[in-house]
């Protein structure tokens, strides 16, 4: 740990602040919840396959709110708490560049988040599936799926926490309502939601014909997407602190 | 503005501040700051050498505006700031040569003192983080709780700590807000010993305060703002010395105050007298020889003397005097 603090000091800063708030906690309750369902689903009637199950709950639960609100919780802290908190300073104020801030915030938040997803997607996936109907694959897309839109919701709520003060209810209704409820009524909204590409990744991954997604992505559009979101949101939100009044 | 100072300084055209000839290491030109229709700073211009400078003001005066505008943290609305011969603005590099102790007691409360100081010294990129840790942890006598979390310090440790954290790369420039806020006497006393030590060593220190006696045992020059405007510039006694010069009111209890109040009568430089309750309000034009006598006088008449106290020797009284100049 003491290499990491030199290493990598706001990473190592990052991290200790997940591990003394509750964010972190906020995200695993998050991340666990597929676990209930899973176990719903194996004490059930289990009048769907577990294939379906899993594919279903990554494109109906996993995708449009876990990820986003396990992700919501952790980036909007990293940077947003040291700002609410006013200890931003201690950070701005030293001979660092900006976009070194920001990149070990995001990858504090990218690590913690992907690890609280990963551990909740291993137990739902274990508890979900049994026998021959365990794919390695199935849990490669799962976790495939998930990691390429937490990466994306992270840096793009990691800036929104940059620009507003409620970053939090921001990206709660740009993750309940602009990419939940618009998208399913206006078929534009679907193609600018991280959650469309997230779900793309998911089913190119899975590669099984009974499982589909109206206008997938092609795998490499819908990751390069997902990259040019995330270089583009932490791009702005360097050049954001760089201009930021920090009263 | 009016400036106070006695001949060492200099007025430049334009009006503002400037120290006497030497280096500058904060140059302030013009600079106003508004937010939204409210005025923070407005149009001041000034410049800082070497040594301890006092920004003295009432709270809400735009002491804390000017010093986050100093350390780049703001942006002027207007006006320009350089500092070290730099714009301090989106300049990080500058800030291997500026320490900063804000104003806000908030400092990361699940980490140690000494992981505090030493994450300032890392990210300083000090080639040996953990000896200059320990130099500066040292310096403000704060080595015996270094390993204790800085949630469970108190004010004064917090104030301390933040201190040792700007001090760890040994910067040219140090900017204190509000630095003795919370601490108790011996602490006050140690960190005015370490910030006069500061500014001998040739450092620039800046340091804000509300509390007039704090400033006047910190700095030799200073800087009044009243309502965002430099209301008063230059050496400090110099301040003293013309506040000296017009009445001031005194409060004196004494045993027997009208007795008291007919031998203070023969002072030539008494101006008023008038018993208040068990007290005399006193108002004279010489404060210090007022001071001086009023103990003689006391034990010639046999009174006992219990109190005397300056009724406007506050920071109020000097804004208020520097103000109607």
């Amino acid at each position: 740990m003491m290499s990491l603090s030199r290493r990598a000091p706001i990473l190592w800063l990052t991290l200790r602040q997940f591990r003394a708030g509750r964010a972190t906690w906020l995200a695993a309750l998050f991340a666990a919840t597929p676990i209930l369902l899973a176990v719903i689903h194996r004490l059930g009637s289990r009048s769907v396959s577990d294939a379906e199950f899993l594919a279903n709950l990554f494109l109906e639960v996993l995708a449009p709110t876990v990820v986003p609100l396990a992700t919501l919780m952790l980036a909007t802290n990293a940077l947003g708490n040291e700002l609410a908190d006013r200890t931003v300073p201690y950070l701005l104020l030293k001979p660092i560049a900006r976009a070194r801030i920001v990149v070990e915030k995001f990858l504090a938040s990218a690590l913690v988040t992907s690890l609280t997803l990963a551990v909740g997607l291993l137990v739902t996936w274990a508890v979900a599936s049994s026998g021959a109907e365990r794919s390695s694959r199935m849990l490669a897309a799962l976790l495939g799926g998930t990691l390429a839109g937490m990466l994306a919701y992270g840096a793009l709520f990691m800036l929104i926490s940059l620009l507003i003060q409620r970053a939090l209810l921001v990206g709660i209704i740009y993750a309940l309502i602009w990419e939940s409820a618009l998208a399913r009524f206006i078929p534009g909204v679907k193609l600018l939601s991280i959650r469309h590409f997230s779900q793309s990744v998911f089913v190119r991954l899975l590669d099984d014909p009974t499982v589909t997604l109206d206008r997938a992505l092609q795998l490499p559009s819908a990751l390069a997407v997902l990259v040019v979101v995330t270089v583009a949101a932490l791009t702005v939100a360097s050049l954001l602190l760089r201009r930021i009044n920090a009263a | 503005m009016v400036e106070l100072q006695q001949g060492t300084g200099k007025r430049e055209p334009d009006a503002g501040f400037f120290p006497p000839a030497g280096p500058r290491t904060i140059e302030v030109t013009h600079v106003s700051k508004w937010y939204g229709d409210v005025v923070a700073v407005a149009d001041v211009t000034f410049a800082v050498g070497p040594g301890v400078t006092g920004l003295l003001g009432p709270n809400g005066a735009g002491k804390s505006t000017i010093l986050k505008m100093l350390a780049g943290l703001i942006a002027p609305s207007i006006g320009t700031i350089r500092v070290l011969d730099q714009p301090v603005r989106a300049n990080p590099a500058l800030y291997r040569r500026i320490g900063l102790v804000p104003e806000q007691e908030t400092i990361y409360p699940f980490l140690t003192g000494r992981e505090f100081v030493r994450l300032n010294a890392v990210l300083q990129h000090l080639p040996d983080p953990d000896d200059a840790t320990t130099r500066a942890i040292a310096r403000v006598d704060m080595l015996a709780a270094a390993d204790r979390a800085i949630g469970g310090y108190s004010k004064g440790m917090r104030q301390r700590i933040k201190i040792a954290a700007a001090l760890v790369h040994e910067p040219e420039l140090l900017i204190l807000d509000e630095p003795l806020t919370g601490t108790d006497p011996l602490q006050r006393l140690q960190l005015i010993r370490l910030i006069r030590e500061l500014g001998a060593e040739g450092r620039t220190v800046i340091v804000s305060s509300h509390v007039l006696h704090e400033v006047e045992r910190l700095a030799d020059q200073i800087l009044v703002l009243v309502n965002g405007k430099l209301a008063a510039a230059g050496d400090y006694r110099a301040i003293r010395d013309k506040m000296d010069e017009h009445a001031r009111r005194v409060r004196v209890r004494a045993a027997d105050p009208r007795r008291f109040a007919a031998a203070l009568i023969q002072l030539p430089t008494l101006e008023s007298v008038h018993i208040d309750g068990d007290a005399l309000v006193v108002e004279t034009n010489d404060v210090r020889s007022f001071y001086r006598a009023v103990p003689k006088i006391a034990r010639d008449q046999g009174i006992r003397l219990y109190e005397v106290t300056a009724l406007d020797d506050s920071l109020a009284s000097v804004f208020a005097y520097v103000t109607a100049r």
